[in-house]
């Protein structure tokens, strides 16, 4: 343990937790300034990132555990993720354009 | 091959010996166990981007269906548990058991507000017509035109949330029972703070991807 941690073990978790709460607030404020949707859309998903990162990195201590054990985590979940995400996006859109084209545009997107 | 050359093959291959994660077997486990779990997750969240992209009916404005205020506050009732949690992960670590089921208890009543506040957010969209099913006919939801798949998403994702939230609330009761009496050593309360971190690190996905998308 560095002397910094045996000073204040605690002092980690609660800059960690200030960071956190600075970045839900600017998550949340976001919507308030009219940026362009795909903005909006990459600036939430790299907060999120962020916030996921921090969370596991510090609260979770995986900055201090083996490579191995963080490559098993924070890969696997994100590459399993991504495989799948990649695989369904395209079929939603296709099961979307189907829709639209047998059904038309149903009232309730013209409101 | 003679043992030894066996066994130094196999060093220089795993180089992890009995510990190739570098932590010990409860530790591994419990991250094996959050890594299956963040794909359960990682599978719901994929489905739910899957019905919203495929839906006709356009999604809703989230702030029009929630109160954004409040699911804001929900998010820092969960940070702050987090961060109390890992102040008693802290103080187990030097042994100082008061000081951790101190924080214990405040991640408890943190941990038992969120459901408290989810159980609110439940009574409220139900009240206002969502179903498991869809939103019921006439209801508010209805006039809003909700798409089918908004409400199902909203439960499946919140509920498998907040079981787990329940699940980790009893695990920390258990805990800070257990280390009230100096039965849990340190690494029990660190692998109590893994699972509710974990709970934390699902919700950040939750709130982004659902009410804030």
């Amino acid at each position: 343990m560095s002397d910094a941690a045996k000073a204040s073990p605690y002092r980690i978790y609660w800059v960690t937790w200030a960071i956190l709460l600075v970045i839900t607030v600017l998550m949340l404020a976001a919507e308030k300034f009219h940026m362009p949707r795909w903005f909006l859309v990459i600036f939430l998903l790299a907060f999120m990132m962020t916030k996921a990162t921090m969370i596991g990195g510090n609260f979770m201590h995986l900055a201090h555990e083996h490579p191995r054990m963080s490559f098993m985590v924070a890969g696997g979940i994100l590459v399993t993720s991504l495989i799948l995400f990649g695989y369904i996006a395209p079929e939603s859109w296709h099961v979307h354009d189907s829709a639209r084209q047998l059904f038309g545009t149903p009232a309730a997107a013209e409101h | 091959m003679t043992d030894g050359t066996h066994a130094a093959t196999l060093e220089a291959h795993w180089a992890g010996g009995v510990s190739p994660f570098g932590a010990s077997w409860q530790k591994t486990m419990m991250w094996i166990f959050i890594v299956t779990d963040g794909l359960l997750f990682s599978g719901l969240l994929c489905g739910y981007g899957y019905l919203r992209m495929a839906s006709l009916v356009p999604w809703p404005q989230q702030s029009e269906v929630f109160s954004i205020p409040f699911i804001a506050l929900m998010t820092f009732i969960l940070i702050t548990s987090s961060a109390s949690m890992g102040s008693a992960v802290g103080a187990a670590r030097l042994g100082d058991l008061k000081t951790a089921g101190r924080f214990l208890l405040v991640t408890i009543l943190f941990g038992a507000s969120f459901l408290g506040c989810q159980a609110y957010e439940w009574t409220h969209l139900i009240r206002d017509g969502a179903r498991l099913s869809g939103a019921l006919p006439g209801s508010e939801l209805a006039h809003l035109g909700v798409p089918v798949q908004f409400p199902m998403c909203f439960f499946l994702l919140t509920g498998f949330h907040g079981s787990h939230v329940l699940s980790g609330l009893v695990i920390l009761i258990i805990t800070a029972i257990r280390n009230s009496i100096g039965k849990t050593p340190p690494q029990g309360v660190e692998l109590a703070g893994l699972y509710w971190h974990f709970v934390d690190l699902v919700w950040v996905f939750i709130f982004t991807l659902f009410y804030l998308l």
